[in-house]
């Protein structure tokens, strides 16, 4: 109940902040450089046509006009037309995000189930010789992966496992070439291969995926591993777990009551990560040609195509504030805290 | 007499200045990690100031004669498309990618760190203005935050060309927010501590307060900020390059190195851009143990604090000192 009003406020504040967010965006889309109209008809076009188009696109109006009416599209669920691709955003997006969320979804799923647990063993004290051995592992691991750039990364395993080893499909896209795309449901090629049955789309798609969210996760787990990792140290230090350990609790139960206490931060690197990673897979996605909505993005913008970033950067907005929303929430789930300050 | 008397001293200043050093060093409990570090810091220093000229071939005219040759003795790492010396352009690299993120973090920080001030200090205040700027700074945060990093670097490099001061601009305005945040934070904290109001009883202004006594105390974790966002602002730096909207070839950079070289590792020539990744993990990494170590040795106490059980906040302590001083000579 009380998380819900919470949650109603959030959503309310939600509003104002979007407005001011495609306001922002697009002011900054309009100070690209190049006439658009111009770019799309080439240099040769005759000035008539190219006045003509510009009227066409409310160029030539003042820009709270063009503000307002390309609102007014936005509302209509119009996010405009691509003149460089000659396509539909919307429906450009439809196919693009699916892929980008199914990178990001895939790669910190593996976060949570190999570093979050990762952490918190090698935060305990003692352990055999496998503890040992992980905790020097992953010492390392913790001091590397945020150094490496994530492009770099994902050209290497490249190298070993496709150009050497031939485990893997190359950086070819998101199927094998001559694999027909799956019938669209969802847009996640993995699940919608498995919701028609279509086991060899799903092989190809699995496959593909692979390497790019090993790259990810290894890069971008490794903030998430860290923050794990400290916070769960000091909560095994702190007086309740020694008074849990002295009452003889097993130890899963102490694990667990450390874990609860160590859990908040955890939960908002997880969210900022996720958030960075809308438009900071970009860089992967390139990698691996995986024609996400971060490399959509970067060509719209390598070409002044105004629609396709306005759209772009309105949905990675809306995809984080969504995020830090739902982080706030588990967040006021997990923490009392946090719930007693809220409600002052 | 005199002359006999300089000429021992010199030799004698000289091992003192020595044992000085090695007192700070053995002071400071650097780890061998540490020490690494450091020297791996100096090297990139040194390469950052005088990479270009102690590259042996030339780092930015081609030779179409030796493409893609594999490392060999008289190319330590071999020879990228346009037939350059990699290992010349990786000394020569370091200058761009460092100036770069060290400019831009400064930058970030200049403008961030008083901002956050005023924003936390600030916040909830009685004065309905105050409270109204300190709100305004971080609700405006929130809509620069949710733009996505990369894309809006990437953004603002193409609305003014990418050359090296719009690069910087770009990445010292996406980095700004992580300096404010962290600073009204640490501000939020500091502004109840007793010397605070200690500082106000004696006739501080609220600015006064919030830029000499509470700002010095928030530079530990200012620091080791500023170590990590360079590091990523290098990261980012070479990410923009490598998509094509940061520094162009030839101009000796990491990130467009590695770009040049991306199609050829399918290909199996893997030089190009192997080694071009290295440096720059080595230097993240780097800028990261070093910022760690300088707040370690920065947080009041952390030379110590060890074996007294406990920090003591010296900072605080010194602030109250100082500003006893201060209203004595006024009074």
């Amino acid at each position: 109940m009380q998380i819900g009003l919470y949650a109603l406020r959030r959503l309310l504040l939600l509003v104002p902040q979007l407005l001011l967010i495609s306001i922002v965006t697009f002011i900054l889309i309009r100070m690209l450089p190049g006439d658009p109209a111009r770019l799309q008809l080439g240099p040769l076009a005759p000035k008539a046509g190219v006045e003509e188009l510009r009227r066409q696109l409310k160029l030539d109006q003042p820009i709270p006009i063009q503000y307002i009416a390309y609102l007014e599209r936005l509302i209509h669920g119009d996010f405009g037309h691509s003149w460089v691709n000659q396509s539909n955003v919307s429906s450009d997006l439809a196919l693009r995000v699916p892929a980008t969320l199914e990178l990001i979804g895939y790669g910190l799923l593996v976060v949570l189930l190999v570093h979050i647990p990762l952490a918190i063993i090698t935060a305990a004290r003692g352990g055999g010789i496998v503890t040992r051995l992980l905790k020097r592992l992953t010492f390392g691991y913790g001091l590397l992966a945020g150094a490496l750039p994530d492009f770099w990364l994902g050209l290497l395993l490249i190298f070993i496992f496709f150009v050497r080893l031939h485990w893997t499909p190359g950086p070819e896209g998101r199927l094998g070439v001559a694999v027909t795309p799956p019938t669209h449901i969802t847009g996640f090629y993995t699940i919608d291969a498995l919701l028609t049955g279509n086991f060899n789309a799903f092989r190809s798609a699995a496959a593909h995926l692979v390497l790019p969210v090993v790259t990810l996760s290894f890069v971008y787990g490794a903030p998430i591993y860290k923050m794990a990792r400290s916070t769960m140290t000091a909560a095994l230090r702190s007086d309740y777990t020694t008074y849990a350990e002295g009452l003889g609790l097993p130890r899963w139960r102490v694990l667990w009551y450390a874990w609860r206490n160590a859990s908040p931060p955890v939960v908002v690197m997880f969210g900022v990560i996720s958030g960075y990673l809308l438009g900071g897979a970009v860089l992967i996605e390139t990698v691996f040609d995986l024609n996400g909505i971060g490399q959509y993005a970067v060509q719209a913008i390598t070409t002044s195509d105004y629609a396709p970033i306005q759209a772009f950067v309105l949905v990675a907005a809306v995809f984080t504030v969504l995020v830090y929303l739902v982080v706030d929430l588990i967040h006021y789930g997990i923490d009392p805290r946090v719930r007693r300050t809220r409600k002052a | 007499m005199r002359e006999i008397d300089i000429a021992e001293a010199r030799p004698r200043s000289r091992t003192a200045g020595l044992a000085a050093a090695a007192r700070l060093v053995r002071g400071a409990r650097l780890s061998p990690l540490e020490v690494v570090a450091l020297v791996i810091f100096a090297v990139i220093l040194f390469l950052a100031l005088f990479g270009p000229r102690i590259a042996p071939y030339p780092t930015e005219t081609a030779n179409p004669l030796l493409r893609l040759l594999a490392p060999s003795r008289a190319h330590l790492l071999g020879t990228d498309v346009n037939g350059m010396d990699i290992w010349s352009r990786l000394l020569a690299a370091p200058r761009t990618d460092v100036f770069i993120a060290v400019v831009a973090t400064g930058l970030s920080v200049l403008v961030g760190a008083p901002l956050g001030v005023i924003a936390g200090y600030f916040e909830g205040n009685r004065r309905r203005l105050s409270s109204l700027v300190g709100e305004g700074i971080m609700r405006l945060l929130d809509v620069i935050q949710a733009f996505p990093v990369f894309i809006f670097a990437m953004v603002l490099v193409a609305i003014r060309g990418a050359n090296v001061v719009n690069i910087v601009a770009a990445v010292a305005f996406v980095n700004m927010p992580v300096f404010l945040r962290l600073v009204r934070g640490e501000v939020l904290q500091l502004r109840d501590q007793p010397f605070a109001e200690a500082a106000r009883v004696v006739g501080n202004s609220d600015l006064q307060i919030g830029f000499k006594h509470l700002l010095p105390n928030a530079l530990p974790p200012l620091v080791v900020q500023i170590s990590v966002t360079v590091g990523f602002a290098i990261l980012l730096t070479a990410g923009l390059s490598f998509v094509g909207a940061g520094i162009a070839p030839p101009t000796p950079e990491l990130g467009n190195m590695i770009s040049e070289g991306a199609k050829f590792m399918i290909t199996g020539q893997w030089w190009p851009s192997l080694f071009p990744g290295i440096a720059l993990g080595i230097i993240v990494f780097t800028f990261g143990v070093v910022g760690e170590t300088v707040g370690r040795l920065l947080q009041p106490g952390g030379r110590a604090a060890r074996e007294r059980g406990g920090d003591l906040n010296v900072g605080a302590q010194q602030a109250v000192a100082d500003m006893v001083q201060e209203k004595r000579g006024v009074s």
